[in-house]
């Protein structure tokens, strides 16, 4: 079992700077994560959520049913 | 219950999305998805009104380790455009909230070589 909070710290340490916010819906191993990452400038969607399941090196599928994702950059000029 | 390895359905990955102009890998049949997501994916191609195939990943349990190693992407459903992967749920509904997904589909088909 893994908890909101580290799921919320695994993102924010690969992503440095990032925006994360994580919750979980329709039971505890459902989670959804909005993630604002200077990191995804420039990159596809596809990337994006790539970098996010990187972070969660293999969690997903496993201790995490599901991870329902919204990703976006973050201009650093802005934030 | 189907039951080929995975080398035969990495074969059968390359020929579903090559024959469909979208192909869904979905928990479930084609409009009786066993997964929200799968559900949601499915209502937003018959709200466009594009055809789309479906294959339904717990006809063999070789079927979802084959086709996340294909993508590289470890969630279902998985989405293909003219052969090429768009994404999952999450991605597909922006697209389709964005009209992206509207416009790659009133495109004609892109040509495999």
């Amino acid at each position: 079992m893994i908890t909101i909070d580290e799921v919320q710290k695994k993102i924010e340490s690969a992503l440095p700077g990032a925006r994360v916010r994580v919750g979980t819906f329709s039971g505890h191993d459902h989670f959804e994560a909005i993630v604002e990452a200077p990191q995804f400038v420039g990159k596809s969607r596809i990337e994006q959520h790539r970098m996010v399941y990187d972070a969660l090196d293999g969690l997903i599928g496993g201790a995490m049913h599901a991870l329902a994702l919204k990703t976006s950059p973050l201009d650093e000029a802005e934030s | 219950m189907e039951s080929r390895s995975l080398e035969e359905w990495n074969d059968q990955i390359k020929k579903d999305i090559a024959d469909n102009r979208v192909f869904i890998y979905a928990k479930g049949e084609k409009n009786a998805a066993m997964c929200g997501f799968s559900h949601r994916v499915m209502q937003i191609f018959n709200a466009i009104g594009s055809e789309y195939a479906v294959r339904n990943i717990f006809s063999d349990p070789n079927i979802r380790p084959a086709i996340c190693a294909f993508t590289n992407w470890p969630t279902t459903p998985q989405i293909f455009v003219d052969g090429e992967f768009v994404g999952g749920c999450d991605i597909v509904t922006e697209m389709y909230q964005s009209g992206e997904l509207q416009t790659l589909l009133e495109k004609p088909a892109a040509k495999a070589d």
